[in-house]
């Protein structure tokens, strides 16, 4: 399957069990967006078109266009079958040809890295944060983590404190993503475990109104940016 | 007094990227933030100086659905009367 997911600007940056996460390499490519362009559909122009500068154009443009073509490959179907909607919240969904797709898929982009999750069934979120300095870090840091989050943030300073933060909220925020609900989840009123806030890459998740529901995550970042994945098995579990 | 309006701006002129938009420059009240290049870290920074600048409590919920400042001025509006 890897094979498959390789194309002119991603390629697979990780997987596990049945997993997998796609690097897309954002950086400025006038031939690529080029390229990109042509797999879009009219109204996936239309949204590019809206975009006021090159940036988040650029952004668009090759996310959507890998994602399209990796879901071709994956389901697989032709590019004009396919159909991709947000559903409430924000969470991509994909139709072929009418009928809603059981794989799983999230993105995320920050700076000049994307990321693309696929699971075969079941849902998935995926966050990517540059570690680059972030604005209001400290009012991010009472925002959005738990008590023992921020004690263990907050006792850090510099680059160590930077990095932890990127790490706790690109956690958080491919499980709010997983979830369905993004940005209208309140991250700070559940914690990640204490083993994966001391370096473990991956551990089990339940959010406390559903402690039945497990999810699976994954610290999946690198030195040049921080990573999760967060998914459940099979696709009644995180419903 | 600034108005909410003129207030909302300076935030977001001092917090948020806005993709083509340089700071000081005329806002449009209709374009939602996240689709305009505002990254979700953000966003919720931004949300919290909101808060803390209009003395009102927004839930997360309740401020996803307010990310164009047209919807934002009018939440403010109704919640400071």
């Amino acid at each position: 399957m890897l094979s498959g997911l390789v194309g002119d600007w991603w390629r697979p940056l990780w997987t596990h069990d049945d997993v997998t996460v796609i690097h897309v390499d954002l950086a400025c490519d006038t031939v690529n967006e080029q390229r990109a362009w042509v797999r879009l559909d009219a109204t996936e122009r239309q949204r590019a078109d809206r975009f006021r500068n090159g940036a988040a154009r650029r952004r668009f443009l090759l996310c959507r266009s890998a994602l399209r073509s990796i879901l071709c490959r994956s389901f697989p179907c032709q590019n004009r079958q396919l159909v991709l909607g947000a559903a409430e919240h924000g969470k991509p969904f994909a139709t072929v040809d009418g009928t809603c797709a059981a794989l799983g898929f999230n993105v995320s982009h920050s700076g000049r890295h994307g990321l693309i999750a696929l699971v075969p069934e079941g849902r998935v979120g995926v966050d990517v944060e540059e570690r680059v300095a972030v604005r209001n870090l400290d009012v991010l840091v009472g925002a959005v983590l738990g008590p023992n989050e921020r004690s263990e943030v907050t006792a850090r300073s510099g680059a160590r404190k930077l990095h932890l933060f990127l790490d706790l909220w690109t956690m958080k925020e491919a499980l709010s993503k997983a979830h369905g609900k993004g940005l209208s989840m309140d991250v700070s009123a559940f914690e990640i475990s204490s083993s994966m806030r001391h370096g473990s890459r991956r551990g089990a998740f339940s959010f406390p109104d559903r402690p039945d529901v497990v999810w699976r995550l994954h610290n999946i970042g690198t030195e040049q940016f921080a990573a999760a994945v967060a998914h459940t098995r099979g696709a009644g579990d995180g419903d | 007094m600034s108005s909410i309006e003129e207030r909302i701006s300076a935030l977001i002129d001092a917090n948020l990227e806005i993709e083509g938009r340089a700071a000081g420059q005329s806002l449009n009240l209709d374009r939602n933030v996240a689709e305009d290049g505002a990254d979700s870290a953000n966003i919720v920074a931004f949300w919290q100086l909101v808060c803390e600048e209009f003395g009102v409590d927004i839930s997360a919920e309740e401020f996803a659905e307010l990310l164009t400042p047209r919807d934002l001025i009018a939440h403010l509006e109704a919640a400071t009367g």
